[in-house]
């Protein structure tokens, strides 16, 4: 598991799971459990429906900018309370009360204040991205080596320079790590808050669906969401690799959930 | 008693390069001898000692012990690791009672024999105690109990005291060679410390830079038990070390270390 | 030397935040800067916690979440324990779980709920899915890191000593890489915590997710927030109580920071 995966061992994978659960499907026989392939034959409708577009388009910009938001917002608390015992101190204990709290079950009272719009949405995802942002900073701070801060201090170097000219890089690699989280955290936290409101978005889509008995439907959802979910996250290791190609390796534990 | 028969071994690397390791070893170690393994680092001095021990497959030749092929690890060879290698969730006591359990030892009997093995490495009175509590030296004690235990016929000792410091390891070689004196266990000693060679050792063997091969075997007709500062005052003692010392380093003849 | 006051200190820091928010709230309430049926008051809420915390009704709710939680936490550790040994034990099941585990990890596994309704119905299985389906991967992943992680020669010893190499797995291997394996145990069941919870919101006809929902149909802003605080002290507790137990368990092994 500490190798990386290539790619065609990948597609094989998918592929395997597909055949499998076409294989599962047929001796199942239950309405509610359609085989692979009637599912992915939806997919070309779904994408060339204007409308259900024009609602994947909104759900993907409300989670790019509440992950854009929160990665802003952590990363700086995070660093700070790397180097400052007190600042430190000061954030551990809140967070970790919110950290149990399931981020999109704060959305009937977020709607109840900022109404059914983009704010609560994005609100939502901007708190579910924060936390592993934080975490994974604070961390990345605190393993700053000490002795290259001195050297920094002994060039003439004042406190912020450091924390942003020291710190920020060499904590770059672990910060990357947490906006890895972060951002299937997003794609998770947008699609169970649109299952919650119900309003619109990916997650509306999916249950309306449900609800209408388009079992099809639902599972091409399914696999659009999930195929969401690798390509961002492959996406997004690629420009860490190329972004952190100094650093070891990192092998983080992807947990994902809001 | 150990044969090593021809022995090479190649690692192949991520990207598909191979790194010759041994070169064609061959070396007999009779039973009862204490035989040291010299080189510099990297020269692949501690792979040949994985390979008896049977943790690690030559890529060609064969390693034989009375007559029977090394196919895998066996309680007739027991290791003890530079880096110690004790269970950290076990306490002294537990470590030193994992072979006598695997063995199938009866529990009284094992709890018997662990702590009479605890109190000969000098460590009554620290049985319960987990070995993140204890010093480097301890620690090391404490494995060389857990391999004596399930009674090795043979001892495969990688750098044992390479990790401690220089007053820790002078006790640590004296308490070897007293332990060695009673039962004269075959002793396969890895190490780069020519004087440590030179004053365990019957015999000592010379590796060259990677890929290791045999370069000298040099018996070392020294009176035992020996005692070390006896032997630092004989001029014996010294000519081995200084002699030994000069073929090491007529090897490294070109890269500066 | 400076534990004593030093703990206090950090304490009283970690106080600070909290009684912030808690005073904000108050006075935003208390002033009527914020509507009752918007933001109730701090007291108030407390005391609805109170008087439900001692309400058989809601207690058997909280059990019912208890129980999905703990069935589908308990299902996770097995299964991720299992398959991460085998991972690093089997050169062919490492081969062929690996990929399917990098396609599977970053799709958000809220979105198969709708699946895990039809083929499981609307009753605890798909709920306890959905748990088992979330937190096996973080299990799995620390798992298989760990013990591939082992030191070789810890193994080598412990065969030396006679014992063969399922004895070694379980004996040596497992217990070695314990730390890890209680990281990935941790993570998951703070997101077991989580997804019991949205899965209750989603659908249920009890539970505390399910009260939350109810009071938000019904705008009751006071019941929206106890089980919100009741989930997050669940949660902090479940972690406390996994602390102690991990604490106990890794008696042997050198502090790490976490």
């Amino acid at each position: 598991m500490t190798r990386p995966v290539s790619a065609l061992a990948a597609v094989i994978a998918a592929a395997g799971l597909l055949a499998a659960w076409e294989l599962a499907a047929w001796l199942a026989g239950i309405d509610g459990f359609p085989p692979a392939s009637r599912a992915l034959a939806q997919i070309p409708r779904i994408l060339t429906d204007g409308e259900a577009l024009l609602d994947i388009a909104a759900s993907v910009q409300r989670m790019a900018v509440g992950f854009v938001l929160g990665v802003a917002a952590a990363v700086p608390i995070g660093l700070t309370m790397g180097r400052s015992r007190h600042v430190a101190a000061f954030f551990n204990p809140l967070l970790m009360m919110i950290y149990p709290v399931p981020k999109a079950a704060l959305m009937p009272i977020i709607m109840l204040w900022l109404g059914v719009g983009d704010a609560s949405k994005t609100l939502v995802i901007f708190l579910g991205v924060t936390l592993p942002v934080i975490y994974h900073s604070y961390q990345g701070s605190r393993a700053v080596e000490q002795k290259m801060l001195w050297s920094a201090a002994a060039m003439g170097m004042g406190g912020l320079s450091r924390l942003v000219r020291i710190v920020l890089p060499a904590a770059l690699p672990e910060i990357l790590v947490g906006c890895r989280t972060g951002l299937v955290l997003a794609l998770i936290t947008m699609v169970t808050s649109e299952m919650i409101a119900r309003q619109a978005g990916l997650g509306n889509i999916l249950f309306n669906a449900l609800d209408m008995a388009q079992y099809d439907t639902v599972y091409a959802m399914i696999v659009i969401v999930g195929v969401l979910g690798f390509v961002l996250d492959a996406a997004f290791e690629r420009l860490r690799a190329r972004l952190v190609a100094w650093a070891a390796p990192s092998h983080a534990i992807i947990a994902g959930t809001t | 008693m150990i044969a090593i028969e021809a022995v090479s071994k190649t690692f192949e690397t991520e990207k598909r390069r191979r790194l010759p390791a041994l070169c064609d070893i061959s070396l007999a170690v009779a039973a009862g001898e204490f035989v040291s393994i010299l080189g510099p680092s990297g020269c692949g001095k501690s792979t040949l000692l994985y390979i008896v021990g049977g943790f690690v497959a030559p890529s060609a030749g064969a390693v034989t012990v009375n007559g029977q092929r090394v196919t895998g690890p066996s309680p007739d060879r027991g290791p003890v690791f530079q880096e110690f290698a004790l269970f950290p969730w076990k306490t002294v006591l537990g470590n030193v009672m994992y072979g006598l359990q695997r063995q199938g030892v009866a529990r009284q009997q094992a709890l018997a024999r662990a702590r009479e093995l605890i109190a000969m490495v000098h460590l009554a009175g620290y049985e319960n105690l987990y070995p993140k509590e204890l010093s480097g030296g301890m620690k090391q004690r404490v494995a060389i109990a857990r391999t004596l235990a399930y009674r090795p016929s043979i001892l495969l000792m990688d750098e044992p005291f390479g990790a401690l410091d220089a007053h820790t390891r002078t006790r640590l070689q004296n308490d070897l060679l007293d332990i060695w004196e009673r039962d004269r266990k075959t002793v396969l000693f890895v190490t780069h410390s020519v004087e440590e060679a030179v004053f365990l050792s019957d015999r000592v063997v010379t590796m060259t830079r990677a890929p290791g091969r045999l370069k000298q075997i040099i018996a070392i007709d020294l009176p035992r038990p020996r005692s070390r500062a006896a032997l630092l005052l004989d001029r014996r003692f010294q000519d081995y070390v200084v002699g030994i010392e000069r073929l090491m380093d007529s090897a490294d003849s070109g890269a500066p270390a | 030397m400076r534990a004593r006051s030093g703990i206090a200190t950090v304490v009283l820091i970690g106080a600070l935040p909290i009684a912030l928010i808690v005073g904000v709230w108050h006075v935003l309430a208390a002033t009527g800067m914020a509507p009752p049926s918007l933001l109730p008051a701090p007291s108030a809420v407390a005391a609805r916690l109170v008087q439900q915390w001692s309400s058989p009704a809601y207690l058997e709710h909280a059990a019912s979440t208890l129980l999905r939680l703990f069935a589908g936490f308990g299902i996770a550790v097995i299964a991720g324990i299992a398959i991460g040994v085998a991972v690093t034990a089997s050169r062919w099941v490492g081969a062929t779980v690996t990929p399917l585990v990098r396609v599977l990890a970053p799709v958000p596994k809220i979105a198969l709920y709708p699946a895990f309704i039809l083929t499981l119905g609307f009753g605890d299985a798909s709920k306890i899915a959905l748990v088992v389906a979330d937190a096996v991967f973080p299990i799995l992943l620390a798992t298989a890191q760990g013990t591939a992680a082992v030191e070789p020669k810890l193994a080598w010893s412990a065969q030396a000593a006679g014992a063969s190499r399922w004895r070694c797995l379980l004996t040596v291997v497992l217990p070695a890489a314990l730390p890890s394996v209680l990281t990935g145990c941790r993570i998951g069941l703070v997101i077991s915590c989580i997804v019991v919870f949205l899965a209750e919101m989603i659908t249920s006809t009890d539970g505390l997710g399910h009260l939350l929902v109810r009071a938000a149909r019904s705008f009751q802003t006071v019941d929206m927030f106890v089980p919100l605080i009741t989930i997050s002290l669940l949660g902090l507790l479940l972690n406390a109580g996994f602390n102690a137990v991990r604490r106990r368990l890794l008696a042997g092994f050198p502090e790490t920071t976490e």
